[in-house]
């Protein structure tokens, strides 16, 4: 840890703005594909172990979505050596916490425990891995947990049930369109045999990187995973779904009809994502744009929509640069009774607009600026999030190696910068805009 | 030699190092108490004040006045209006928050190391010059009226609010800090203001500090800043009257969605309670400690009726709530409340194996560490000790104290806790079907 902090003092010589950077990363490559990533921190006796698979949602067939996700859940379900639900019991008795997340890019597998018991969750993660049982009674039951947990995440909650509509009405090719948990159509045809044509197409050892941080040695993590990972045998690593989203010809609009208190308007469109080396400049500049709407305490979302012109009780945008393809830049307002999604909408089109024509003031970039760098200062302090930003940028195909270049990107984003990236990708008739109308029910 | 010596040293450091860090105390001439953690690995520094004015002390019909004080206290200050104030903290990335739950309210602070003077100025301008305009306050409150509505979208805060009624009745406990749209209506800012004269003291408060700094740095910038605060809340933390138990109530609320949410509650200990430990350990076994816990194996893991099924109690001045919560398809919420109340049968009857505590136990001694390996963890385990006056090396003796719980220990708590006769039910769903 020592060191660390060394690294961001000199950091913060040379970076009149503050600066943020972690621990070194060691990385090694396996035969077989298998990549692993490891930040040591000796702070505390723990580490979280990570293991990353390059498989998502956007890698289901039509007709099979939430197979992905599906497909988590049996990893927990049995396999040669471990009984269903062993897995997480014997992860429980040495003092460790497990869960896995799946997203449309990837699909990942996490646990926190006691240091000095690494080798054998390492050891544990590669048997099942390696050697999964697929029955179809443990697939039942499961199927229906999932069909409740979508009930929970979607059915019974109109604003993500309105967003999953915004989604699949903004595009048109790209696997964004779909929920990453599955249309509950598909969810109620999926069998045991599209799980296992799944496990054999896509669970192969060069769609793995496993990312450890926390109190361990780099050389002694890389002789375990040699000795587990490293000895599953290569298999042929599938291309992924990638397509090109054609360009919007025009704005779109959908309404959603459903039991809620009170009405939401949201603002989608695709925007670029990041490309070490070719696109930093612009795509930074769209970073810092949506900061400037949304992140700080002086967000002029929340400052002019909210505060000033009262157009809703809550606003915000949202710009993920590390998606795969693109991404769907977002932005939403919750309204309040006398509120109405036209208002809103106009206002919001309005603030755009300046934006594009107006430079942003130098106080205002900067402070945005600091505030991106200082939130991964933050985020150093749980391990939780520094493995996974590891992991979300090999998975995506940027690579963890990068990390410093985009806090480079963002301190070099001009207000010429902001103003270009606004102007070329924020734009009504880019955008599909969804509305929630509140359904009146006895 | 001495290279030796020292590497010898850091892997004894790193092997033997389940040792708690020591909490570090000081006090203010003004009665303010400071506990302190030192984490020098991040350059940051965390805080959280925690002062006696929780949603506990909302006048009757007013509910959300605590909560609407916490946004008032962050919005602006006597010195600078909302939108200067705004910049101010951008500035420096100053993250000032502000939280309320039932017994307490909190001012938290989360900086750079080489932004913490800047920091404490504006943590100090926030808490001790209040600018109470008024129109901001209209503002906020409109906001908060909304934000009310829109959470009755969410059949957890509309079962969270029938539980609490239930329970509590007009006990101080018995409502959502949050408000409801019309007892926000009702709040005046004199209401905001009393409640922050009477109950925004130094006297029983606790700052809880983490990060990369030391006990006489913390003090010598905390002194000059927080010397002109004065005196002793109205009500300290524990004068409060216990509510009186419950049993047996059944609550329907109806609510357009596909699932039920079936809630069962009773009265939990409170967080000086004598058996405070092998209650603990007695919900983590039976839902609190997820995929372990007995009722996730046989609600989910054996039947497949559910995503999650948890069980969880509030530990507050006096008792809180105890809570078994789950959601499933409408036409299995019997099933399901079945299921639960059989578990907590045969808990509550003795079928507990040793094999079984010890898998808990494990579980929870393992895990310690991670309880408390960031600097926002700590601030908050930290400020709870404060609060509630836990002895200081309360995180030192914690896993002995889940190990000491015995096999005789959880099996009396289990039938004094767990008899399904003493617990009450809501239900939030579509209606019509009971």
């Amino acid at each position: 840890m020592q060191r660390i902090h060394r690294w961001l003092a000199l950091g913060l010589m040379l970076c009149a703005s503050g600066i943020a950077q972690a621990a070194d990363i060691h990385e090694a490559v396996f035969r077989n594909g298998v990549k692993l990533v490891v930040e040591e921190d000796h702070s505390a006796p723990v580490a979280m172990v990570q293991v990353w698979l390059k498989v998502g949602g956007r890698d289901e067939v039509p007709g099979k979505t939430g197979l992905a996700h599906v497909f988590e859940h049996m990893m927990f379900k049995g396999s040669k050596k471990l009984a269903p639900g062993e897995f997480s019991k014997r992860i429980a008795a040495m003092g460790g916490n497990d869960n896995a997340f799946t997203s449309h890019d990837f699909t990942a597998y996490f646990e926190t425990v006691p240091a000095d018991r690494v080798d054998e969750v390492l050891g544990m993660e590669a048997e099942r891995f390696a050697g999964l049982r697929l029955r179809d009674e443990e697939f039942q039951k499961e199927i229906r947990v999932i069909q409740e947990e979508r009930r929970m995440r979607t059915e019974d909650d109109p604003n993500s049930h309105m967003f999953e509509e915004l989604s699949a009405a903004a595009l048109r090719l790209h696997p964004y369109r779909n929920p990453v948990i599955g249309w509950m159509q598909d969810l109620q045809r999926l069998n045991i045999g599209d799980v296992r044509a799944f496990y054999r197409q896509h669970y192969v050892p060069g769609n793995v990187i496993v990312v450890v941080v926390g109190d361990v040695d780099f050389a002694h993590v890389k002789q375990t995973v040699a000795r587990t990972f490293g000895h599953i045998r290569a298999r042929p690593v599938p291309a992924r779904f990638n397509p090109v989203e054609p360009e919007p010809l025009g704005p779109k609009r959908v309404e959603v009809h459903l039991p809620a208190q009170l009405p939401m308007v949201a603002m989608t469109m695709p925007v670029p994502v990041w490309q070490p080396g070719k696109n930093d400049r612009e795509v930074a500049a769209l970073a810092v744009a949506t900061q400037i709407l949304a992140g700080g305490y002086a967000a002029r979302m929340q400052k002019e929509l909210v505060d000033e012109q009262r157009l809703a009780f809550s606003a915000a945008a949202g710009y993920d640069p590390f998606s795969m393809g693109i991404d769907l830049w977002f932005a939403y307002g919750m309204l309040g009774p006398k509120q109405t999604p036209e208002a809103f909408e106009t206002g919001f089109w309005k603030l755009i607009q300046h934006m594009a024509h107006q430079p942003v003031d130098e106080a205002t970039l900067a402070a945005a600026r600091r505030n991106m760098i200082a939130s991964e200062v933050f985020a150093q302090d749980s391990l939780y999030l520094r493995a996974k930003e590891i992991g979300r940028m090999e998975v995506v195909g940027i690579g963890a190696a990068h990390r410093d270049d985009w806090l480079a990107a963002i301190r070099q984003v001009t207000a010429r910068d902001v103003q270009q990236a606004v102007a070329r990708w924020l734009k009504p008739a880019r955008a599909t805009t969804g509305i929630l109308i509140p359904e009146v029910k006895s | 030699m001495r290279r030796v010596f020292l590497l010898l040293a850091l892997l004894l450091i790193s092997h033997t190092a389940q040792a708690v860090p020591p909490i570090q105390e000081a006090r203010l001439d003004n009665g303010l108490r400071i506990l302190l953690m030192e984490a020098h690995q991040v350059p940051m520094v965390a805080m959280q004040l925690n002062v006696v004015a929780g949603s506990r002390f909302d006048p009757a019909g007013r509910e959300g006045t605590a909560m609407m004080l916490a946004s008032m206290l962050t919005d602006h200050t006597a010195k600078h209006r909302h939108e200067a104030w705004n910049r101010l903290l951008d500035q420096d990335a100053i993250k000032l928050g502000s939280d309320v739950d039932v017994d307490r309210l909190s001012l938290s602070l989360t900086v750079l190391r080489e932004a913490l003077e800047p920091g404490l100025d504006a943590f100090a301008e926030a808490l001790l010059r209040p600018g109470w305009n008024r129109s901001r306050f209209a503002s906020l409150q409109q906001d908060a009226i909304a934000a009310a509505r829109k959470a009755r979208e969410e059949p957890g805060v509309v079962a969270s609010e029938a539980s609490r009624a239930l329970l509590f009745g007009a006990h101080p406990y018995g409502h959502r800090a949050a408000g409801t749209p019309a007892s926000l209506q009702r709040i005046k800012l004199r209401d905001v203001q009393r409640v922050y004269d009477r109950q925004v003291r130094p006297r029983g408060a606790v700052l809880a500090v983490s990060g990369d700094i030391t006990m006489a740095e913390l003090l010598s910038l905390l002194r000059p800043r927080l010397q002109a605060w004065q005196g002793a809340p109205e009500k300290a933390i524990h004068a409060i009257a216990a509510p009186a138990p419950v049993a047996g109530k059944r609550k329907d609320v109806a609510m357009h969605t596909t699932q039920t949410l079936v809630q069962l509650v009773r009265l939990g200990p409170q967080r000086t309670a004598e058996d405070f430990f092998p209650v603990f350990v007695l919900n983590h076994m039976l839902g609190g400690g997820g995929f372990g816990s007995r009722l996730m194996e046989e609600v989910r893991e054996k039947r497949g009726l559910v995503y999650g099924v948890y069980s969880y109690f509030v530990p507050l001045a006096t008792h809180g709530p105890f809570v078994i919560t789950l959601q499933t398809r409408a036409d299995q919420a019997d099933e399901a409340a079945r299921v639960v109340r059989q578990t907590m049968q045969a808990m509550a009857d003795g079928h507990i194996s040793s094999r079984q505590l010890k898998a808990t136990k494990d579980n929870l001694v393992g895990s310690f560490a991670q309880r408390m390996d960031s600097n926002r963890e700590r601030v908050g385990l930290m400020s709870m000790i404060g609060l509630y006056g836990l002895p200081l090396d309360y995180l030192q003796q914690w896993r002995d104290r889940v190990q000491a719980v015995s096999l005789q220990d959880i099996k009396a708590e289990a039938a004094r806790w767990l008899k399904p006769a003493t617990w009450n039910e809501v239900r939030v769903g579509p209606a019509g079907r009971r």
